[in-house]
């Protein structure tokens, strides 16, 4: 009885909470689709319109967000899966190998990340202006590489600790190499920890702002910095901006959608709990 | 010789010295048991066989090569872990065969093997199922399978029936002794439940903080132990350990005469080691020791009486009570006086000061 009472006052409380979360992603959503009359209105009209998509045309033609949205899938695609592809035996190192230090190690890995991206970003200016990298997307997959890594090897390296040791023994005595033990044991075991890691990752590079407005002008920039440019020193595009928001949503409730089994899973048990 | 163990040492990183300097032969088809408390080196040793520590000093052989510097996987033995340790992303038959394929045979050779072996084990119908869908003794049996499929030279076994009930362990305790007495696969098994080690083995090895304390069958474990720590750890309930006197005609206790034996050697006194079995009491008897059963503990067929012994000062050395073990038929009622005997022939004799038996000096 306490139980139910218990549960329902929780599901109401989340309720409350999603709701507080999503007034103003709906906010946003609402906008991109009024007229920019309607927007505009003294009186702040909700629901009471005809809905259009002039605003995400204009996105494309105007900002170009055709062009920004590859670049941000590249970047942060690429980097993403080259930060798994070396952060999972780097992990694996750290939390098995009997490293002299590990724990340190781990732990001077993580503190790379803690440098504030202002002081580190003028120097990558000069030196991607040195390597004339500037406005390219290589440019920006380094760097997401440099700051995704630490974090992902930290979080995961958290994933594999959790992981029985007796089960890649076992896979040792069944002669599997060290690399089949990461590829055929663990990966498969640490799927939902990957999972989570990778998702990590991709939103930090998604979302990233400051290196990307530095580091790229025109050709290479990715969606946060073609946004920036819905707004200049005498306008909000609200309709616009509304619009490439809802766009750089997208792919995250995609990604999200895709992988909430292996979330859900990862979240429970792991660093991150 | 199967597994041939030299002068083994491990000391860890933080300076535990796991084992210190063992020496042991197991021969071919010997199913031998390492038996310890926790802490004792058992599992340290069955680890360094497998090749999943390296040793500090001293050499391993496996089928007489120095397998010191061989990878786990090429040592030709296969163990069963405590927690099974089954890959949980794999069907029970992909467990069994894994080994198999990475060694080169084709996926039906391998499944052929694994089915042969699967049949013996009655795991048939499980061979499609991961082991979240399996029961614990069902886990375990396809972890016995994935040794056995390999025809290994040795397993190594690390208490793989402690997570089991105790009904489920008893019929798997009789299930490796079937399996071992038909393949005869030498086996050394990791425990700690004495029981499970005198059912199970040829031979017993009992350990202690790294050392070997005495290999010997589990007759003559039980009956003749090198030392009080063996003669204590072996038996349920204990044995019963009584400071006794060296007295010119043989062994008193309190001047009453429990043996004629004779040790010159033991300047100190004696202790004496009395299975509980071993002690008679009766109710006529008029002399010599004395004591009241304070309570008893029923436990089928038969009883165990705890006895407080009639005597100005405390001489059990590891209780406050003498326990008996009484047939159920035969029992006394707490609260009766009883004269105390000892089956001379069975009493063990230990040095007071060293606590090592003084079997061999007379």
């Amino acid at each position: 009885m306490r139980s139910t009472m218990y549960s329902r006052m929780l599901f109401g409380l989340a309720i409350v909470l999603v709701f507080i979360w999503l007034v103003p992603v709906m906010w946003v959503v609402l906008t991109s689709v009024k007229p920019t009359n309607i927007i505009n209105s003294a009186v702040p009209i909700f629901f009471d319109f005809a809905p259009t998509l002039d605003h995400y045309v204009e996105v494309f033609e105007r900002f170009r967000f055709g062009r920004s949205m590859l670049n941000s899938f590249v970047t942060v695609g690429v980097s993403t899966l080259i930060v798994m592809i070396i952060a999972l035996p780097a992990a694996y190192a750290v939390a098995r190998m009997n490293l002299m230090h590990g724990d340190t190690w781990a732990l001077v890995i993580l503190s790379l990340r803690f440098m504030p991206g202002m002081v580190i970003v003028l120097p990558y200016f000069k030196i991607a202006t040195f390597l004339n990298l500037i406005d390219t997307q290589i440019v920006l997959i380094v760097v997401y590489v440099a700051f995704g890594l630490p974090f992902a090897v930290w979080i995961l390296r958290g994933f594999l600790l959790d992981l029985p040791k007796d089960i890649e023994e076992a896979g040792r005595l069944d002669g599997l190499s060290w690399i089949q033990i990461i590829f055929r044991l663990i990966m498969p075991m640490a799927a939902p920890g990957i999972a989570v890691t990778a998702i990590f990752t991709f939103v930090f590079s998604w979302n990233e702002f400051l290196f990307a407005l530095f580091l790229t002008l025109d050709k290479g920039s990715t969606m946060p910095v073609a946004l920036q440019k819905t707004i200049d020193l005498y306008n909000v595009l609200w309709g616009s901006l509304s619009a490439g928001a809802v766009l750089q949503l997208l792919p995250m409730i995609l990604v999200v959608f895709l992988l909430q089994k292996h979330i859900a899973r990862g979240l429970a048990l792991g660093a991150v709990k | 010789m199967t597994v041939s163990l030299k002068n083994l040492r491990k000391t860890f990183a933080d300076g535990t010295d796991a084992v210190k300097s063992i020496d042991l032969d197991i021969e071919q088809g010997e199913f031998i048991t390492l038996l310890g408390p926790s802490g004792c080196g058992k599992t340290t040793t069955l680890r360094l066989i497998a090749g999943l520590e390296e040793p500090t000093s001293g050499e391993i052989y496996i089928n007489g090569r120095q397998v010191n510097d061989v990878d786990p996987g090429d040592r030709d033995i296969a163990m069963v872990f405590q927690s099974y340790a089954l890959y949980p992303h794999m069907t029970a038959l992909q467990n069994m065969t894994l080994n198999l394929t990475v060694s080169g045979l084709s996926k039906e050779e391998a499944n052929k093997k694994a089915l042969e072996t699967a049949r013996t084990l009655g795991l048939e119908e499980l061979l499609d199922k991961k082991p979240g869908k399996l029961s614990g003794g069902q886990r375990q049996r396809v972890a016995l399978g994935r040794a056995m499929v390999r025809d290994p030279v040795c397993y190594l076994m690390d208490e793989p029936l402690s997570n089991l009930d105790l009904k489920l362990r008893e019929l798997m305790r009789t299930e490796l002794k079937r399996i071992h007495k038909k393949d005869k696969v030498t086996t050394v098994y990791v425990t700690h439940d004495q029981a499970e080690a005198l059912i199970l083995s040829d031979r017993v090895t009992v350990m202690k903080d790294g050392e070997i304390q005495q290999i010997g069958d589990p007759v003559e474990i039980y009956g003749n132990p090198a030392n009080e720590f063996v003669a204590e750890f072996i038996g349920s309930p204990s044995i019963n350990l009584i400071k006794a006197d060296v007295v010119d005609n043989g062994i008193a206790i309190e001047g009453n005469l429990v043996s004629n034996r004779n040790f010159p050697t033991a300047n100190g006194g004696v202790n004496l080691g009395v299975r509980p079995e071993d002690v008679i009491l009766s109710v006529t008897e008029s002399g010599g020791l004395k004591g009241k059963i304070e309570f008893t503990e029923p436990q089928g067929g038969v009883v165990h009486a705890f006895v407080n012994l009639d005597l100005s000062e405390k001489k059990l050395k590891n209780r406050d009570y003498l326990v008996v073990s009484m047939d159920v038929h035969e029992s006394i009622d707490v609260g009766t006086t009883v004269g105390v005997k000892f089956r001379e022939e069975r009493i063990n004799y230990f040095d007071c000061g060293t606590g090592r038996s003084l079997a061999e000096t007379t």
